[in-house]
């Protein structure tokens, strides 16, 4: 579904990422894993076009995404949630949700879109007229991931999603995810916790100082000494 | 280098007759000494004043007022510079206390209430009496302006080398570290403030002794200060020679154009002005960096060396 | 002097009611785009000359001329966003403000020198059937023309307010003006925002145009200070109602009719200049607001 190779980014002079090339296959769940800094969250922001690539290709779903402006490619399906959560604090939960369905693509399926993501998030359907800025860190991470799968995404793309939360609100952050998956979404998610991820995803690789330098599967990672060594508390 | 060119428009002012000459020059030397002004405060202390024209136009009504009263010039001068200093200290208090924008929106709103005020107060024209329209001659307007431009020259450089203009460089930089290096960034500001206010009255003050006959609210006109931006904004924003190169450019442009109507003139210099924002923020000092390398007063250095023959080693290009 | 008193309680109320007008356009602008155009004041004027050729070539009442003089200048506002404000909205924002104050500024002198050339310098009126009309309620006097400029600015905020929170549009507007980025990533097309948002607010500085042309005069200087007046408007303001803009607006006015009956009206400016610095020392937030959004 995503195609990624040989991807060059630049952060203003600064080059932060070299010939990074990964795929994400319809279906599943991909992490990019890595430590701080590593160029993980530039990668995601170049692929939604909020920074400009410097070379190599991007596609999504065989066509190209490269200089495709960001709300283009959400009306594709490609539907990214930041690091810092994209919902509007001085919007209402129910705003919020409505908005996520701004594109034209998911517009028409609004009614039906909205009771799928209230069934999934029971949660906000009890708190549709507050504002979301007074929402806790769990429901504002609920929200966020509501409002992205109101524009009927076929990827959804996560920044550490498990950033600032409480474990049991990663931990069901995580199974909705999954859940996502069996709805026939793709997931590509980019994360710091490399023992919590692998044991979601199908495929993942990782990414230390804008160098892919390992891929495989989970289990492959898993069993892998370096990475069991570098990342994994063993 | 400095001193030839000033030699030159010494002699411009014993040589020529011709009145226009005399008038575009005259212009030029005001609004260099104005955009001088702006410059202490928007090039060296980075407190951009969009209001600069109420001192400008202070000056010239105090010293209008006095000097056609019967007063003596050069006191109606000293006065209105006084008055402004004082006036500016005054309003400089509550405004320097906004930081960026809202100190340039402040002071924004000062320039147009002044002017507003002015034209309420006192419509009619002001003009000089007739056995003074009789007697008018230029050269001494002349060289009263060559003069006050000259003079802001070296105020400026000795500000700028000096403790006070690098606190107030420190306070433009980032004003938080130099308040926390003790450098009181409200005293310094102030300082710029007074300073400038008053050297735009001395401005102001050539301009009241220059002029025929004009509107008292004239010289409060939001036009001045638009003009001593974009002067400074050509020539290379808090630099000393700044000012002067873009007063330079902007007359010339204007002899360039002098056959088009005076609209069209500014029309064509806001739109300079715009793109100079948009692109250049440091003015022409700035390109002539990009493209020779070195820094404004290096060029000026290299200048006044490779004139006396020596050399640094550094070749100009 | 108690009539007196009320008259110029009433007047400046009236006046206020304009002050509040010109401001919405201002705040719109600032709100969403957080870009700062003090050239607001222009586009009145320009507002106000199309009206008045208008009423002076075709005989349009300047009431009629409203709709279209909006449109027109919508237009224009789409203009200069797509050649101009477009560029300033790639900085972040304390750039932003700094950047396009400097440009609009530029931007006055410019227009104001254009409309010199295309109009000439004289002031122009409109004189309708009912232009000198006033009611009369006692010894105060209400010239018809003001108060409908009053209505208009209570009904153009009440309208854009709807706008603004009844609407998906309105949403995405007050949205994109949270957080750009987050907009965009919501699938919202931010520069269409943006170029839509500048150019209503245009279309308000018009309608302003229109009524003031219409009720005092028009001239190509008159831009700054009525934009000197939506300034403190918004100051006083905030940026959080747009109800809250023209109620700040009729204080403004009313506290400068007020003053101006122990002072003289000639120093009504420095009256406003006054309040707007005492505002901005101790609310910077305004009466209203916290920042928009």
């Amino acid at each position: 579904m995503l195609k990624v190779e040989n991807l060059e980014i630049a952060y203003g002079d600064l080059q932060v990422v070299w010939g990074a090339s990964f795929e994400v296959p319809e279906n599943s769940i991909v992490a990019i894993l890595g430590p701080n800094g590593a160029g993980k969250t530039t990668t995601l922001r170049a692929l939604m076009g909020l920074l400009p690539i410097l070379s190599g290709s991007a596609s999504f779903k065989g066509d190209s995404i490269a200089g495709v402006a960001t709300y283009a490619l959400v009306e594709r399906g490609l539907v990214m949630i930041p690091e810092e959560r994209s919902t509007f604090a001085s919007l209402t939960v129910e705003d919020n949700l409505e908005l996520g369905a701004y594109t034209r693509r998911a517009r028409p399926y609004l009614e039906e879109t909205l009771r799928e993501v209230l069934g999934i998030f029971p949660r906000l359907a009890e708190r549709l007229g507050q504002l979301a800025g007074t929402l806790s860190g769990g429901e504002r991470q609920m929200l966020a991931i509501g409002k992205a799968l109101m524009a009927r995404p076929d990827l959804l793309i996560l920044d550490e999603p498990s950033m600032g939360l409480a474990p049991i609100i990663v931990e069901n952050t995580f199974n909705v995810i999954r859940d996502i998956r069996e709805r026939g979404l793709s997931v590509l998610m980019v994360e710091q916790h490399v023992e919590m991820t692998l044991e979601v995803v199908d495929h993942a690789y990782i990414l230390e100082l804008g160098h892919i330098v390992a891929e495989g599967t989970s289990i492959e990672l898993a069993t892998d000494r370096r990475v069991r060594e570098a990342y994994l508390s063993l | 280098m400095w001193l030839s060119i000033l030699g030159v428009a010494v002699a411009l002012g014993v040589v020529t007759d011709d009145q226009r000459i005399m008038t575009i020059a005259i212009q030029t030397y005001i609004l260099a000494a104005l955009a001088s002004s702006w410059n202490i405060l928007g090039g060296f202390a980075g407190q951009i004043s969009l209001g600069h024209a109420a001192f400008f136009g202070l000056g010239a009504l105090v010293t209008r007022e006095m000097w056609l009263g019967g007063q003596p010039f050069p006191l109606s001068t000293l006065a209105a510079m006084v008055v402004t200093a004082v006036v500016a200290a005054i309003v400089g208090v509550p405004m320097l206390r906004f930081r960026d924008a809202y100190f340039s929106i402040g002071t924004l709103a000062l320039g147009v209430a002044v002017f507003l005020t002015i034209g309420n107060v006192r419509p009619g024209i002001s003009s000089l009496p007739v056995d003074a329209l009789r007697e008018y001659e230029f050269t001494g307007p002349y060289f009263l302006a060559l003069g006050v431009m000259a003079f802001t020259v070296p105020v400026s450089m000795w500000l700028k080398q000096g403790k006070l203009g690098l606190g107030m460089m420190a306070v433009r930089d980032d004003e938080e570290v130099a308040g926390a290096s003790g450098v009181s960034p409200l005293r310094h500001k102030l300082m710029a403030f007074v300073i400038s206010a008053a050297l735009a009255a001395l401005a102001g003050s050539v301009f009241a002794y220059f002029s025929i006959s004009y509107y008292p609210s004239f010289p409060f006109s939001v036009v001045w200060t638009f003009e001593a931006i974009l002067v400074v904004f050509i020539g290379g924003i808090g630099t000393t020679v700044g000012p002067l190169i873009g007063s330079a450019f902007f007359i010339v442009g204007r002899y360039a154009l002098a056959s088009n109507t005076e609209e069209f003139q500014v029309v064509l210099f806001g739109l300079l002005f715009i793109i100079v924002v948009l692109l250049l923020p440091g003015g022409l000092v700035e390109g002539w960096q990009r493209i020779f390398g070195g820094s404004a007063s290096d060029v000026v250095t290299r200048a006044m060396e490779t004139k006396t023959g020596e050399t640094k080693g550094k070749e100009l290009v | 002097m108690t009539q007196l008193i009320l008259q110029s309680a009433v007047s400046g109320l009236l006046v206020g009611g304009m002050y509040g007008l010109v401001a919405l356009g201002l705040a719109l602008a600032f709100g969403v785009l957080k870009v700062l155009n003090v050239a607001h004041g222009e586009l009145l004027m320009l507002g106000g000359y199309a009206t008045f050729f208008a009423f002076n070539s075709w005989g349009v009442d300047p009431f009629v001329a409203m709709p279209f003089v909006f449109i027109l200048l919508f237009l224009f506002g789409v203009g200069l966003y797509q050649l101009l404000f477009r560029f300033v909205t790639r900085f972040d924002v304390e750039t932003r403000i700094k950047n396009s104050l400097l440009i609009s500024f530029g931007l006055v002198l410019v227009l104001q020198a254009l409309a010199v050339r295309l109009f000439t310098a004289d002031e122009r009126t409109i004189s309708t059937s009912y232009s000198s009309e006033a009611f009369t309620i006692g010894l105060i006097r209400v010239p018809i023309v003001r108060l409908a400029g009053l209505v208009v600015a209570v009904i153009a905020a009440l309208i854009l307010e709807w706008l603004l929170t009844r609407t998906r549009f309105g949403n995405a507007i007050r949205a994109t003006a949270e957080d750009w980025t987050r907009a965009a990533l919501t699938g919202i097309d931010e520069r269409r925002i943006y170029m839509i948002a500048f150019a209503i607010s245009a279309g308000l500085a018009a309608l302003a145009g229109t009524l003031i042309t219409l009720g005092y005069s028009v001239s190509p200087s008159i831009g700054l200070g009525w934009t000197l007046k939506a300034l403190i408007v918004v100051v006083l303001a905030g940026l959080g109602s747009m109800r809250g803009i023209v109620v700040a607006g009729m204080f403004l006015g009313l506290t400068e009719g007020l003053a101006s009956v122990w002072i003289g009206g000639e120093y009504r400016e420095v009256v406003a200049l006054i309040v707007f610095l005492i505002v901005l020392s101790f609310r910077p937030q305004g009466f209203f607001g916290r920042a928009y959004a």
